[in-house]
């Protein structure tokens, strides 16, 4: 383990990789809260992993020289993947002809395999594994100003009209009867979740989006008892989770994104013995 | 009386598949109508088209100029994991109002309290909905309806999973707020013997029938072996109308 000097320097040395690490944390683990309370914590798995296949997608069609100017910014084909599985599961994911778990699970797997494929098949695949996994360390000043850019937006979104995705969500029947456009205020909440997942993919990788979308929001429902707590509590444990993760993985040479799913889960465990010691 | 609510030959379903044909009645101000018939029978697609949130395949329905509803769910269409207080889930009801980005002012919870209070459970507003029992819930629910200012209160399935003690004291409940203020309400049940003694006027939706009247009209037992299609008696009991399927005798 290196002295306590060179883990600081090492730090700061990956500090604009802590500074995005920390923007997709408190961003997701925001939107995390919508998604547990709704019970849709596996769209965001499959979104995630359509994100994922959006920008194998971007690098095989790049790498034959089908699309140069899309293979360099596989972000770009990533958000338009990632949208459109939004919308669809936006708009009842095909619950008509099969159960809304059955289109989730089905999108999962296919989205997943053709990912997999992609990135096999296009040029210098094993190099690319790394947009697929993320790659936290790898995050530049411009990345995060990036992040920043999708993640205020979509913060503020949540901000003004945040009465509006509560109530679509907790009671979409008397939302409707009172006039609100249910559909719509749920498409726009899938889509900026969409927009979330979409701009992280590529540097915090399928797991760790998820373990944002999921944990953090996990903790504040376990520790707290209003939708306001609730987000304070999602946004303090995923930021937690972030530094503590990345200053563990430096000084003990692990890799950034399952220590901080790690931290994710000690707290996310203490949260629980603290609401089972209440109780 | 003035009409608020007309069905003018409402044909009722979803894509191709009709649920009720040829609907003609009207909700007057001040009715106090149950809206009775068996899981499936297409009471809950009266309740949209009538609410609004599903137009009828043919014919109209009309609604007054600035009609407004106070809906009260079936119970286990509300998620009660979420972290809400009870007045939280009052303030819902005048979101609307309220308008789009805004938050409540001191004057809505003020609202919401009051809304609290008219359905007796004021010292609740701060409780979790986790921890209410069902009839709280419920009182919960239709404070939420009520602080809209409606002109229609319409409870789809009040009493649903409740036991008879709650049962008694949310049709009081209802009964109440129509008494003391007029106030026009629609009552969607399954449960023909628990609406009959309170509403005033009934529409049976059957085995794709549709009939409505005044209570006293439709709780007889030419009308009732009519639309069930088997021999039922209406007995009374203290003042209370109770249906009874006539047992079948063995061919």
């Amino acid at each position: 383990m290196p002295a306590g000097s060179t883990v600081l320097d090492t730090i700061l040395l990956f500090r604009d990789a802590l500074y995005g690490a920390l923007v997709i944390g408190v961003t997701c683990a925001v939107l995390g809260v919508y998604v547990v309370l709704r019970r849709i914590v596996f769209v965001g798995a499959a979104l995630a992993q359509l994100s994922s296949a959006g920008i194998a997608l971007s690098l095989f069609l790049g790498g034959y020289g089908l699309t140069a100017s899309l293979g360099e910014y596989p972000t770009a084909v990533s958000l338009v993947v990632t949208l459109l599985g939004a919308v669809f599961f936006g708009l009842g994911g095909g619950r008509r002809l099969i159960s809304s778990e059955a289109s989730i699970g089905v999108t999962y797997a296919v989205a997943a395999a053709v990912g997999i494929l992609l990135v096999a098949k296009a040029s210098h695949g094993e190099v690319h594994d790394i947009f697929l996994q993320g790659n936290i360390l790898g995050i530049t000043r411009a990345d995060t100003l990036l992040l920043l850019g999708v993640s205020v937006p979509v913060l503020l979104l949540h901000r003004v009209f945040y009465k509006e995705f509560l109530f679509v969500s907790f009671d979409r029947e008397t939302a409707r009867t009172l006039g609100y456009r249910v559909d719509l205020w749920n498409l726009v909440l899938y889509f900026s979740l969409g927009v979330v997942i979409a701009s992280a993919m590529r540097f915090a990788g399928v797991l760790l989006v998820f373990n944002f979308l999921v944990l953090p929001a996990v903790t504040g429902l376990l520790l707290s008892r209003s939708m306001g707590g609730t987000i304070a509590w999602a946004v303090a444990s995923a930021v937690l989770a972030v530094v503590i993760g990345f200053s563990l993985s430096v000084p003990f040479d692990l890799p950034s994104a399952p220590a901080m799913i790690a931290v994710s889960g000690a707290i996310a465990f203490s949260a629980w013995v603290v609401r089972r010691i209440r109780e | 009386m003035k009409v608020l609510i007309s069905f003018d030959h409402a044909t009722l379903g979803y894509g191709r598949k009709v649920v009720l044909r040829d609907l003609s009645f009207e909700i007057n101000e001040g009715d106090f109508l149950g809206l009775v018939g068996p899981n499936g029978s297409g009471k809950t697609t009266v309740l949209r088209a009538l609410l609004g949130t599903h137009p009828p395949l043919s014919g109209t329905v009309v609604r007054a100029p600035g009609l407004r509803f106070g809906y009260v769910p079936q119970r286990d269409q509300v998620d009660y994991d979420y972290p809400l207080t009870a007045v939280d889930v009052v303030l819902m009801g005048r979101y609307d109002r309220i308008g789009l980005g805004r938050r409540p002012a001191p004057e809505d919870r003020a609202r919401a309290m009051q809304a609290l209070e008219q359905v007796g459970i004021p010292e609740l507003a701060g409780q979790h909905l986790k921890n209410l029992s069902g009839g709280q819930r419920q009182r919960t629910l239709i404070a939420r309806a009520l602080v809209g200012e409606p002109n229609v209160l319409v409870l789809d399935e009040p009493t649903s999973g409740m036991d008879l003690v709650s049962t008694t004291q949310i049709l009081g409940l209802i009964r109440d707020l129509h008494e003391r203020s007029g106030l026009t309400v629609l009552m969607v049940s399954h449960a023909l013997n628990e609406v009959a003694n309170y509403v005033e006027r009934i529409a049976l939706v059957i085995n794709e029938g549709f009939r409505i009247g005044p209570t006293a009209e439709i709780m007889t037992e030419s009308v009732l072996s009519g639309i069930y299609g088997i021999p039922v008696e209406v007995d009374a009991f203290n003042g209370h109308r109770m249906v009874i399927a006539r047992r079948q005798h063995r061919a």
